[in-house]
């Protein structure tokens, strides 16, 4: 994964333009803030400590409903992808329960849960559920054939089957699964920050914003922007080092 | 490993002839087909197929494509159940899977597992036939060493040459210590230099361990190459035996990439069997 610095020109570029061009023509905005006072503002969120303690509330909460929803969905889903009789009886609530946009359970989750972390924790898990339901048990299927035949040529038995064949096949799939899945959980974090947890980042960009600080919102969404990359490109190298020989196409997949 | 002429005595009684003529006086029968017909849907993809193979034979089985060379595997494995007819290994019938039959597929890089070393691979065999972790490394390292691969047993098979992968799956294969070794078209991936280098290696392993094998192939000379028998079948054999001709092959063994290929004999079986296949193409 060798950065190529050609890709920066074009950013740092409109960044300078920006700059010159509203220090030129002494723009005066509530909605927009210069690139140097956005740096300044993150430099300043970071040194107070505000931004780790935003970032901690909203990566863990995202988190936690990643490992509730998420976790039960892959073991769903590879329970599913064993089983197509229990794919069968399920498949219609799948179908049903699926659309139902995770944002729209916000309402239902305060009354249950009130403000704060559990009702955010609650609408992630719902919205990590489905991915990783249908990308495991979709792994599961895709298992080579083939391999399946040799295990059966062994003689193996079900359990060694699904533990030395199956499941380490499907591996990496679940994996590119749960990159996702991370993906999808701090958006819909940070969103229900937004509307309904007055906690967090979504919390801190939604205060910036009443508080008339641009330079501080174009911080924080540089911020978010900066998280999501990172974690992104993180587990794209775990993926890389674990699953290099089981995934040879994952190698085009680079951010 | 049987003699030819007691191969071609048995092969001859075979063809379109019913079960009950069977020389009885042979050693048992590792592998009998006997009147075995199958069908997929309405269509008869095999019909009244008999043959036997006995201890360290190597069968070569061609016919054009859609003929049920591979078919006559999946039988064999108990995979699927003929329609008619019994397939029985050591006189039992065939209900599933044995763990003295071994199969080598063609694609070898789809049979391996991707995420276990040359090693793991082999001791993948060995873990399913519940050979104790202490013993796996040296039968492992054994197994390696007989097909060239000891000095590559902790790379893994994607950072293997196509010709080393097979090599790879046969020696995982052979862990099994397979009394019946199936072969599906093997080598066909392989350049012609692999494949030579693979058939002779091939030989010798199954000769020294009177491994009995059943090989299919579209490749003419291979089979004749390689077998004491190759057997001919037909697509689409409608009333016929899918068994069209079995050609016995007498020639000496070891055998000789060049001189074997350059013998008489094996020039004749070559054009007899040519004619046949042109005949039903």
């Amino acid at each position: 994964m060798k950065a190529d610095l050609r890709g920066a020109v074009v950013p740092l570029g409109l960044l300078l333009l920006a700059e010159a061009g509203m220090r030129l023509n002494q723009v005066q905005s509530d909605a927009l803030a210069r690139p140097s006072e956005v740096g300044l503002a993150l430099w300043q969120a970071l040194l107070d400590g505000s931004l780790w303690l935003s970032s901690g509330q909203t990566l863990g909460a995202a988190l936690a409903g990643l490992g509730l929803g998420g976790g039960l969905g892959l073991l769903l889903g590879l329970w599913f992808g064993l089983s197509r009789a229990a794919a069968q009886a399920s498949s219609l609530s799948v179908e049903l329960l699926r659309p139902v946009p995770s944002v729209a359970l916000i309402p239902l989750s305060m009354l249950v849960f009130g403000f704060g972390f559990r009702m955010e924790i609650a609408v992630v898990a719902f919205t990590c559920f489905w991915p990783m339901l249908l990308l495991s048990q979709a792994a599961i299927r895709q298992v080579e054939p083939r391999l399946l035949e040799v295990a059966r040529m062994l003689g193996f038995n079900p359990w060694d089957r699904v533990a030395k064949i199956v499941l380490p096949a499907a591996l990496p799939r679940i994996f590119v699964a749960f990159r996702l899945s991370v993906g999808i959980a701090l958006v819909v974090g940070v969103t229900v920050e937004i509307a309904a947890n007055p906690q967090g980042l979504g919390y801190a960009l939604m205060s910036a914003q009443q508080s008339l600080r641009p330079d501080l919102m174009f911080a924080l969404l540089l911020w978010l922007g900066l998280l999501g990359w990172a974690l992104s490109a993180g587990l794209l190298v775990l993926q890389q080092r674990w699953f290099r020989h089981s995934l040879p196409d994952a190698a085009g997949d680079r951010p | 490993m049987a003699t030819s002429s007691a191969a071609s005595a048995r092969l001859a009684l075979v063809p379109d002839v019913g079960t009950d003529e069977r020389a009885p006086a042979r050693a048992p029968a590792v592998i009998a087909f006997d009147n075995v017909a199958l069908d997929f849907g309405a269509r008869r993809v095999i019909n009244r197929l008999s043959f036997d193979m006995h201890p360290g034979e190597v069968v070569c089985v061609i016919g054009p494509s859609g003929c049920g060379k591979t078919t006559l595997l999946r039988l064999l494995t108990g995979l699927i159940k003929p329609s008619a007819g019994q397939v029985r290994h050591h006189g039992d019938p065939v209900t599933g899977p044995a763990r003295d039959v071994a199969i080598v597929f063609q694609d070898y890089a789809k049979a391996l597992l991707p995420w276990r070393t040359v090693a793991g691979n082999v001791s993948l065999a060995l873990e399913a036939a519940g050979v104790p972790k202490a013993e796996r490394a040296e039968r492992i390292h054994t197994l390696l060493g007989k097909v060239g691969l000891a000095q590559h047993a902790e790379k893994f098979p994607g950072q293997l040459s196509g010709g080393m992968q097979q090599r790879l799956q046969i020696a995982r294969c052979l862990a099994q210590e397979p009394a019946v070794l199936l072969m599906d078209e093997p080598f066909g991936a392989l350049d012609a230099m692999t494949r030579q280098t693979l058939q002779d290696e091939m030989l010798q392993l199954v000769a020294a361990s009177g491994t009995t094998v059943l090989f299919i192939t579209h490749d003419l000379e291979e089979a004749i190459y390689l077998g004491d028998a190759v057997l001919a079948l037909r697509a689409n054999p409608g009333e016929q035996s899918s068994l069209a001709q079995t050609f016995p092959v007498h020639l000496p063994r070891p055998r000789n990439q060049l001189s074997t290929r350059e013998e008489p004999e094996f020039l004749r079986l070559r054009r007899e069997a040519f004619d046949y296949i042109k005949e039903t193409h």
